[in-house]
């Protein structure tokens, strides 16, 4: 293997010293040994996480025949596509705005866009309780997907100022004179937007949706506090599972998300290859 | 180019700003004053809350009892913080002078846990920590192992082993609150680490100043806005952290966010949970204020 | 900010359409859920054949909610909760849409007086007639206005048997011992724990004054170092997994431990102890009040509360249902504690001054 190669080292490759690979090395392993024996007893055919008692897969038989968790799951990415869509649009516009404009109370509006990534999300979840229940009397009884409404506005409100962040320092990289340029010849305002502008942020709209999505994925405090009955996303009812039910169907259920997370890096990486990330930087 | 006042093209700026603006107010400021006005309300009867104007739940909440809460909230997070600053930066030094062929693995390596929901590794953590979980038989095994050198050379054995107790206790929410927040730590290290010029390093090398002294004299000091970036975007979960101290702590491992959300849901207290929760927020702005005191220095992007 | 751009580069566009592409499908796919579900199905009632069911958990028979689908074709959804002021809290801003909850006597009295319950039809519920008459005129719910008795549990002492030395029959051994020091786990129930406190000194659970308190907190915080951890009443998990080897339970919840370890016994201190009973209840706002009587009175017949009790091993207060239990559930003297400790039990009432100086104190507890 390469890193083990005897080649003699240069100056800066640090990360070819043993204290170095001894440290990451044991990094790795702390990062990783939890979620690799979580994921070895969700095939322990026990149902307390103490004892290896031979391989079964009756655990992910039951999660995926669990109605309610399945449901949890599709809740939690219509959730996430949902949020992820809007807070994109909603993110960079206010960035446009933030960028390009000067005006009164800028600082104030500015300040209060990136709020709600600093607001603690317990007093955020708190806020979104009071506000659909004592200040917006939310109907419950909505059909799906209409019902999860409240937990979309509610991540849409701390997904968005990410987005607004990263489009932001993209758009300070922006040479205005394209702008100009794209006008003198013509262009009207919307169409600068669509074929100058967009292109330009596009990288940093990517970044954005994605972060979204986790983010949204993996929030469990805010929903904790807004969700309903026929709300369940795959957080709070794994909360629940954790909480209540201690059998390896969880570690079924969190080793499905993790295979999920897994299967989606690996699909980017194989679609865009490691050396073109390694090179995008 | 400068900013485009927008006086001189409201309709751009209103089709950018009211959107804006409407979410902002809507569904962020409408809330959140919810809380702050009830805040300042009381509790009439079982169900109505009466805002009132009152100072009670201030004065409640400044009492020693909860300041010392507070206070114990932000140590967590500040150790859990540095822990991470300390395992965090080789780590980042590693991914930033890898190879080109392995840094963008160790990236992902890094990455990966950070896009796993939080619950599903807290949970990870929680079996492996406890009475029975792998952590305290590879302790164990250790031990014994020690024991049975001792014997070997003629020394006493050591006595038998018992379980240590790596769960339910402030080392466990340190951990736990470490291991969740170590992704955010790295990324904005390695970021500033990456945009480095390396010919400084080298020439500091060159003119004859060892590694270590070259890395506390040059590189950390030219990382310092990454540093901070990192510091701030793990000290400000970490202080508002409830999941963690809830799952793993013991008895005397409440933060902040638990008492917070034992008012809404235990003690049936919404104004002085309302009361504590802005005093959080304004914990967060004064942490915000000293970070910005101190970004003088233009920022690196 | 940096680590976003990180994101951006090792993930790349193509992963988000992936991610879309995911999402789209679960759209669909949760289109086609939602309409298998019973969703615009009615029922000759006049209602969709929709029940949400809000339960603590471990408290309902395996197949329970299939049998009552079969039944009546009404479709169950049922969510946990982990405690009575969970349960308050979620309903103080209003119904979240549950048709059924099950409260614990004080709660049935502070929330029918805070007018969140629905006065029941008993017409609906001719089952009622199962019922034990000792628990219908009860204290806390004259004439079961509101609440139809689904248990009753006794707090006690779980415990390991080959980590005791004698079986722990006093409450010394949690709130006033050292002997098993880092092996005890109490419940997070700042009431509950205050009153039995009450009860180790000898007191009424009824009748503590804020002085109590006080003297109590003391001793709680002395006590403290010794405990390992405040459980949200998922001890028998701790006993289970050997974290913990005495825990304040309640009997039903190690009764369910004991027929997976052979190790784990129960006992109701000789000092006395605090009775609960869990009701089924109709909060106002139920979107679907016909199927909750019709639920209600399913699971008070008898045969359908003899499939419960013999999952949930809790004793239960309908006597046509106790009637059909073998006797290993009738004499079982963890689920039945015998009658003279019995005798020395009571419930607690709801007291709306003290509950808040039960919280403050506790968390004055937990910081110390």
């Amino acid at each position: 293997m390469a890193l083990f190669a005897r080649t003699p080292r240069a100056p800066l490759e640090y990360s070819r010293t043993l204290w170095m690979r001894l440290w990451v090395g044991a990094v790795m392993v702390f990062l990783y040994a939890p979620l690799i024996v979580l994921v070895i007893f969700s095939f322990n055919d026990s149902k307390r996480n103490v004892v290896w008692r031979g391989f079964t897969m009756k655990y992910y038989e039951k999660a995926l025949g669990n109605d309610q968790l399945v449901e949890a799951l599709v809740n939690s990415l219509t959730i996430a596509a949902l949020a992820t869509i809007v807070s994109l649009a909603l993110g960079a516009v206010a960035a446009v705005m933030l960028w390009r404009f000067r005006f009164p109370l800028k600082g104030a509006v500015d300040g209060t866009i990136s709020l709600p990534i600093i607001v603690p999300e317990i007093c955020l979840g708190v806020a979104f309780l009071m506000f659909f229940t004592k200040g917006l009397n939310w109907p419950t009884d909505l059909v799906w997907p209409f019902n999860l409404g409240a937990i979309v506005i509610a991540h849409i409100t701390f997904c968005f100022p990410f987005v607004t962040m990263v489009v932001r320092s993209r758009l300070a990289t922006f040479n205005r004179e394209q702008e100009e340029a794209a006008k003198d010849l013509g262009a009207s305002e919307w169409q600068v937007f669509r074929d100058v502008l967009i292109p330009h942020i596009k990288p940093a709209l990517v970044a954005g949706a994605l972060l979204s999505f986790t983010l949204s994925l993996d929030d469990f405090v805010i929903t904790y506090f807004t969700s309903g009955p026929d709300t369940i996303t795959f957080p709070v009812k794994v909360y629940s599972m954790v909480r209540f039910s201690v059998t390896p169907e969880v570690n079924a259920a969190s080793t499905l998300l993790i295979a999920l997370t897994v299967a989606l890096t690996f699909v980017a990486l194989k679609l865009q290859g490691v050396k073109a990330i390694a090179e995008t930087h | 180019m400068a900013e485009q006042d927008w006086k001189t093209n409201r309709r751009v700026f209103a089709a950018v700003s009211l959107p804006t603006l409407f979410w902002v107010i809507a569904f962020f400021v409408v809330p959140m004053a919810i809380v702050w006005l009830y805040s300042f309300g009381e509790n009439r009867g079982l169900t109505e809350i009466d805002i009132s104007g009152t100072l009670d739940n201030y004065k409640r909440a400044t009492e020693w009892l909860y300041l010392t809460i507070f206070g114990k909230s932000f140590a967590v997070a500040a150790l859990v913080t540095l822990i991470c600053l300390i395992v965090g930066f080789p780590v980042a030094m590693a991914i930033t002078f890898a190879s080109e062929k392995w840094r963008p693995w160790l990236l992902l390596g890094i990455m990966l846990p950070f896009w796993t929901n939080l619950l599903v590794r807290t949970y990870a953590l929680m079996i492996l920590l406890g009475s029975q979980g792998y952590a305290n038989k590879g302790l164990g095994a250790l031990w014994e192992g020690t024991s049975w050198v001792k014997t070997l050379v003629g020394l006493q054995p050591l006595p038998t082993w018992e379980p240590v107790q790596l769960l339910f206790n402030n080392f466990a929410v340190v951990l736990g609150l470490v291991y969740v927040h170590l992704p955010f730590m790295v990324l904005p290290l390695y970021a500033a680490l990456d945009r480095l010029d390396r010919s400084l390093i080298e020439a500091s090398l060159d003119l004859g100043a060892g590694h270590f002294r070259t890395i506390m004299r040059i590189v950390v000091p030219l990382a310092a806005p990454g540093i901070v970036a990192g510091v701030m975007i793990t000290l400000i979960p970490a202080l508002g952290a409830y999941l963690t101290p809830d799952l793993m702590g013991g008895t005397d491992s409440q933060m902040i966010a638990n008492v917070i959300e034992r008012q809404f849901k235990k003690a049936n207290d919404w104004p002085f949970g309302a009361a504590l929760s802005f005093l959080l927020i304004y914990a967060m702005f004064i942490l915000i204020a000293l970070q910005s005191m101190r970004r003088k220095v233009p920022e690196v992007h | 900010m940096d680590p976003m751009e990180l994101i951006k580069q090792t993930r790349g566009r193509r992963s988000l359409l992936q991610a879309m592409g995911v999402a789209a499908i679960g759209i669909s796919f949760g289109g086609l859920a939602a309409c298998s579900k019973g969703e615009g199905r009615k029922l000759a009632n006049g209602e969709e054949a929709k029940l949400n069911f809000y339960n603590w958990d471990t408290y309902i028979g395996e197949n329970t909610l299939d049998d009552f689908k079969e039944a009546t074709g009404v479709d169950v959804t049922m969510d946990l909760f982990d405690s009575n002021d969970v349960l308050f809290a979620k309903f103080k801003a209003g119904n979240p849409g549950y048709d059924v909850i099950v409260p614990s006597n004080d709660f049935v009295e502070r929330m029918s007086k805070a007018g969140m319950l629905l006065p029941l039809d008993h017409a609906q519920i001719p089952n009622k007639k199962n019922i034990d008459p000792a628990y219908i005129n009860v204290e806390y719910d004259l004439q079961r206005k509101y609440s139809m008795p689904y248990t009753w549990l006794a707090l006690g002492i779980g415990y390991r048997k080959s980590k005791v030395s004698s079986p722990p029959d006093s409450w010394k051994v949690l709130f006033d011992s050292t002997e098993y020091a880092g092996r005890i786990a109490w419940l997070s129930e700042a009431g509950d724990m205050f009153r039995l406190y009450g009860k180790y000194l000898g007191k009424s659970v009824n009748a503590l004054t804020p002085a109590d308190i006080t003297t109590i907190e003391k001793m709680m915080i002395k006590q403290k170092p010794n405990v390992k951890k405040f459980h949200e009443d998922d001890g028998q998990d701790l006993l289970l997994k050997g974290d913990c080897d005495v825990v304040l339970e309640y009997n039903g919840d190690i009764a369910q431990a004991m027929v997976e370890d052979k190790d784990i016994d129960f006992i109701v201190p000789k000092e006395g102890s605090q009775l609960n009973s869990d009701n089924l209840c109709i909060p106002k706002g139920a979107p679907h009040p016909k199927n909750a009587h019709a639920f209600i009175n399913y699971i008070l017949d008898a045969e359908v509360d003899k499939k419960i009790t013999e999952t949930i091993l809790f004793p239960t207060p309908n006597s046509a249902a106790k009637a059909l239990m073998p006797d290993s559930y009738k004499n079982n003297p963890v689920i039945f504690p015998p009658a003279d400790v019995l005798a020395k039990c009571e419930y607690a009432r709801f007291n709306p001054e003290l509950q808040p100086l039960y919280e403050e104190a506790f968390t004055r507890v937990r910081a110390a």
